[in-house]
């Protein structure tokens, strides 16, 4: 599903250019779950920008299913992005001044999905991630882990093929970390790819596949012996 | 402690340049305009006032409703300064002017003459009533003797020395000998007497010593005794009819009373206008010099009120959004033990620091502009640099401006929870969104005030300018004083005529432009009853005049060279051939006379009826008017073929410079000197433009900040949305969209305001537009469109901004 090589990726500010990616190969086949780990300021959130289109690479080749999304335009990416990429955050990034259903549901108004729709899409995500008594809500009334719960509602509404998760449970409790962790196993069984950002080791025991990263190289990839035993 | 707040106000400008220049800015321009408008209203509240007892001044207005006509004079008749003074103690002094219009001066000796626009006859009590000082000359004596004349310093100048003016001989429009016995001072631009400059002895015209109560042809003016007022003085006003008024008619008009002088719908009043209320409450038909009126110094004002106010607006709408910035600034603050009083002073006197900058930006902005200014409303205002008043006021006002706009900002920060700002949450908490939205509407409400008013004036003049007015003012050249030629003139007009541009060109001093009037009253014949009188104006022009200027004769015909008989012809309008109350082909050969009684009286049979055409503004009605065929100098009007008109005029200058040597030679286009009637309401028009370009500038400085600010605060949700699938378009389009609909309140609520109030300006006029729905329209639009353009720049900035770059804020 993914196909990345030979990736480069710099920032120029007004004095230093800052090589966040260099020479980054990297393979992810439908149906992974795949964690990346390193220091902070490793490159991490820059890989998963490229990933989910949110940015482009400065060299090298991105194949998104066979399509190469390195030279697209932002329409474009916007295009191919609608409805395949679901994003998870750190800091949730739910519009504050939206309702939980709002938030939920404006995903599919962008995919110009009519109203009855979306109403019955976005009640099944709320009910299965047994949120749905709070769709009335605003963000700043839930607790973080009910925001984590509506952003991951949000990206799954869609049904997108590649969910991509910057350390989604770096704002959480354990409790509530486990429980995100969860939720994103269940949906990876259910065939969702995952990419997913981490500090935790705890976390990355969840994933198939650990790639390190230093300095913007991939230093490591190893499979994860545990999960395997696990499942 | 204050030291401490001024440096970190200065700072806190500092660190925020952008912010700190669109409240300067903003604030700057509207201080400008107020300072403007404050100085022109000063001026004209000031008129008159610098004159000795000014407020014991008086003059003497006539209404007259006579035969059918009606007239509100400034003028009373020439006896009447005399029988004032003689009968009532109220009455201290007294003067009369007797004005001549504009005049030729030369010395004697030489051939070059000046032209002085303005001149009067005038009693020597002149000095006494007004106090004026002389230059030179002795106070007592100057102006009592026939051919004397004082002049004004800059009139003097021209000629001699202000010392050795004094006893030097002048000559006037080439045929009278005037001696100079002053000089005074050029009078103030502030004064009813601004344009005057030669001031001749009243002692030399005989129709001032007439006793003469029928004709009003003297401004009147008297001063009363400190200890009466203006009510003491209506009594006797009103005694003078009986007592010498129909005496007078009574010698025409046998066996007229009072009653049935009334009968006939006529009516004489004599009223008293105080001297100092004349510029701004006196619009009587031929006043002494343009007056300007009460309700543009309203307009005026408010439109001075509106732009402070959406300066301030402004201010509030920048510094609350902008405080949101600082809202952990306040929390911190707050949470090291800073208290609410303290807080509040810190942003006043922030606020204070930005209006004191913007002061000064605006001194330098009106000085700069000043020029321009004085141009657009035809005055002579300077700032008063030296008048400590001046800038203690302008320090005040600035001062309180700053404390009124920085309180709400103040008092809403203030009021921060400190535990919510830290906690650097959601926005919407700290609220505050309504009162700047509201502002936002309250701001484009008045903007697009000023544009529908703006429009409905510019729509008034270009009607008026396209009116058929029953005559053609384009492609005529006005040759002005002509009369200077003397006996040359005719000369002059036939070798104007050979010259191959020249269509056919007439003389006469009456046009259908600002020019010569006069009138009388006249009798159909056989009807000499005084209650039967058509008051008539009466023009002498040639037999070129109906051809030259494309009137209309709807019956009969044109004056004739051939007809002999013409001398005693007149050609009636359509409005003289309604008093008649005949039809076109029936009123000709009626004849008219002028004089009651039969043996003297000389009639006039109307030859022709001409289609009316508007000869004053069209402000007003058009009265009756007859032409006599009679040699009237005055100007020579040219119609001109198209081509170049500037060739034209050189060749005709050298025509005059050969027949009228020393003869200043002027001229000026009809057009040109119809759209003179029209000032007021050009200038009007202008004001309105100018200050309706500031109010929407202002209005959208703080719609750019307030852009600016939106999009900074919904950064992180722009980038979420991104994210989330939304395009570029989606994106702008929802951010401007939401400033759109404050406009569009705006705009509802203001059109039907403008529309009710531009009606009511619009009455004014006896010939004027209804106001259509595009001009509301075409003020939507622009409205609209100034606030995308202003939006949309901001909103395309956020929109395009890549969201990885937004969500890293965070
Ligand atoms: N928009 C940017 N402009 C400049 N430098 C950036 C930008 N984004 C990231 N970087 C730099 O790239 C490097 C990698 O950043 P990032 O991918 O955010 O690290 P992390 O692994 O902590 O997620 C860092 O050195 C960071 O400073
Ligand atoms: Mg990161």
């Amino acid at each position: 599903m993914i196909k990345i090589q030979n990736l480069k990726k710099s920032f120029r500010t007004e004095e230093v250019e800052t090589l966040a990616l260099n020479d980054v190969n990297l393979n992810v086949a439908s149906g992974e779950f795949v964690a990346i780990m390193g220091p902070s300021g490793c490159g991490k959130s820059t890989l998963l920008n490229i990933i989910g289109m949110l940015d482009n690479p400065t060299e090298g080749s991105y194949k998104f299913s066979d399509h190469e999304v390195g030279g697209l335009k932002e329409r474009q990416r916007t295009e191919l992005r609608k409805g395949n990429l679901g994003f998870v955050f750190q800091s949730f990034n739910l519009i504050d001044e939206l309702t939980v259903y709002e938030n939920v549901e404006l995903p599919l108004i962008y995919l110009k999905m009519n109203k009855s729709e979306r109403k019955q899409k976005v009640m099944a995500v709320l009910e299965r991630m047994k949120i749905a008594h709070r769709e009335k809500h605003f963000p700043q009334q839930l607790s973080g882990g009910q925001q984590q719960r509506v952003a991951i509602s949000r990206a799954v509404v869609t049904n997108p093929k590649l969910i991509l998760a910057d350390e989604p449970t770096g704002n959480l409790d354990s409790k509530n970390g486990i429980e995100v962790m969860n939720l994103l196993t269940e949906l990876n069984q259910e065939g969702t790819t995952i990419v997913m950002v981490t500090h935790s080791d705890r976390d990355s025991h969840y994933a198939h596949r650990i790639v390190n990263l230093f300095d913007g190289q991939i230093v490591t990839e190893s499979q994860n012996r545990a999960m395997e035993a696990r499942v | 402690m204050y030291k401490n707040y001024l440096k970190i106000a200065w700072r806190n400008l500092k660190k925020q340049p952008f912010f700190t220049f669109l409240n300067v800015f903003g604030l700057a321009i509207g201080m400008t305009g107020a300072i403007l408008i404050s100085l022109f209203v000063h001026d004209e509240l000031s008129f008159d006032k610098m004159f000795a007892d000014s407020d014991r001044i008086y003059r003497i207005d006539t209404d007259i409703k006579f035969g059918g006509a009606e007239m509100e004079s400034a003028q009373a008749a020439a006896p009447m300064a005399n029988a004032l003074q003689n009968d009532f103690a109220q009455v201290k002094n007294t003067v009369r002017f007797r004005t001549k219009g504009s005049m030729l001066l030369r010395k004697s000796e030489t051939n070059d003459n000046s032209k002085e626009l303005q001149t009067t006859f005038v009693d020597s009590t002149f000095f006494d009533m007004f106090g004026i000082q002389l230059l030179s000359g002795d106070r007592k004596t100057a102006l009592t003797q026939p051919n004397t004349l004082v002049l004004t310093k800059t009139a003097a100048e021209k000629h001699f020395g202000i010392k050795n003016a004094i006893g030097q001989n002048l000559l006037l429009n080439n045929t009278d000998t005037y001696t100079i016995t002053g000089v005074i001072d050029d009078l103030p631009t502030n004064s009813f007497l601004k344009d005057y400059s030669v001031f001749m002895a009243m002692a030399g015209h005989v129709a001032s010593r007439e006793n003469n109560w029928g004709g009003n042809n003297f401004y009147t003016f008297i001063k009363l005794i400190p200890s009466a007022n203006a009510d003491d003085i209506k009594i006797p006003l009103a005694s003078m009819l009986e007592k010498y008024m129909l005496p007078w008619a009574q010698k025409y008009f046998p066996g007229m009373t009072g009653e049935s002088f009334a009968a006939a719908g006529n009516s004489i009043r004599y009223h008293t206008m105080p001297l100092t209320d004349i510029h701004l409450y006196s619009a009587r038909e031929s006043e002494m010099s343009s007056n300007s009126s009460m309700q543009n110094v309203y307009i005026l004002s408010f439109i001075g009120l509106f732009l402070i106010i959406l300066a301030c607006v402004n201010f509030m709408n920048l510094s609350t959004a902008h405080s949101l910035k600082r809202a952990k600034e306040v929390g911190v603050r707050k949470t090291l033990g800073s208290n609410k009083t303290e807080l509040i002073q810190q942003f006043l006197i922030e606020s204070g620091l930005i209006a004191l900058i913007s002061l000064l930006l605006a001194v330098a902005l009106s000085i700069t502009v000043l020029p321009l200014f004085n141009e657009l409303s035809g005055r002579a205002i300077s700032l008063p640099f030296t008048n400590p008043i001046f800038w203690l006021i302008l320090f005040v006002a600035t001062i309180i401006l700053g404390l009124f706009s920085g309180s709400y900002p103040a008092f809403f920060m203030s009021r921060l929870m400190p535990v919510k700002t830290l906690k650097g949450g959601s926005h919407t908490s700290v609220g505050g969104g309504n009162i700047r939205n509201a502002l936002v509407v309250f701001q484009f409400a008045i903007s697009v005030f000023l544009i529908v008013s703006t429009l409905v004036v510019f729509q008034q003049l270009k009607f008026i300018q396209s009116k058929d007015l029953g005559f053609t003012k384009d492609q005529v050249l006005l040759i002005n004083d002509t009369y200077a030629a003397g006996k040359q003139v005719k000369a002059f007009k036939e070798e104007v005529g050979r010259l191959g541009q020249v269509q056919s060109s007439t003389f006469s001093s009456f046009l259908p432009v600002p020019s010569s009037r006069s009138s009388s009253s006249f009798f159909e014949e056989g009807a000499i009853e005084q209650d039967k009188a058509i008051q008539m104006g009466t023009w002498y022009v040639d037999e070129d005049y109906i051809p030259t200027l494309s009137m209309k004769l709807i019956a009969g015909r044109n004056f004739d060279k051939q007809h002999l008989t013409d001398s005693t012809a007149v050609i009636i309008n359509e409005s003289t051939l309604k008093r008649l109350g005949v039809n076109p082909e029936a009123a000709l050969g009626m004849r008219i006379s002028e004089e009651i009684e039969i043996e003297k009286s000389k009639f006039f049979t109307v030859i022709g009826v001409v289609k009316n055409f508007h000869f004053e503004s069209l402000r007003e009605n058009i009265n009756a008017l007859g032409l006599f065929l009679d040699k009237s100098t005055g100007t020579l009007a040219i119609k001109l073929k198209a081509g170049d008109f500037k060739q034209t005029i050189s060749s005709i200058e050298s025509i005059w410079t050969k027949l009228a040597p020393g003869q200043p030679f002027s001229y000026r286009f009809m057009d040109d000197a119809f759209n003179t009637s029209y000032d007021a309401e050009q200038r009007l028009g202008r004001i309105f433009m100018v200050f309706t370009i500031l109010s929407i500038f202002i209005a959208c400085l703080g719609l750019f900040g307030l852009a600016a600010f939106n999009a900074q605060k919904r950064t992180k949700e722009i980038g979420i949305r991104k994210v989330l699938g939304a395009s570029i378009s989606q994106i702008t389009y929802r951010l401007t969209t939401d400033f759109l609909k404050m406009v569009g309140l705006g705009i509802l609520i203001s059109l039907p305001l403008g529309w009710y109030t531009m009606n009511k300006w619009l009455e004014d006029f006896s010939y004027r537009i209804e106001i259509s729905w595009w001009i509301l329209a075409l003020a939507a639009f622009l409205a609209i469109a100034v606030a995308i353009l202003t939006v949309s720049y901001q909103s395309i900035k956020a929109a395009i901004t890549n969201p990885v770059k937004s969500l890293k804020t965070e």
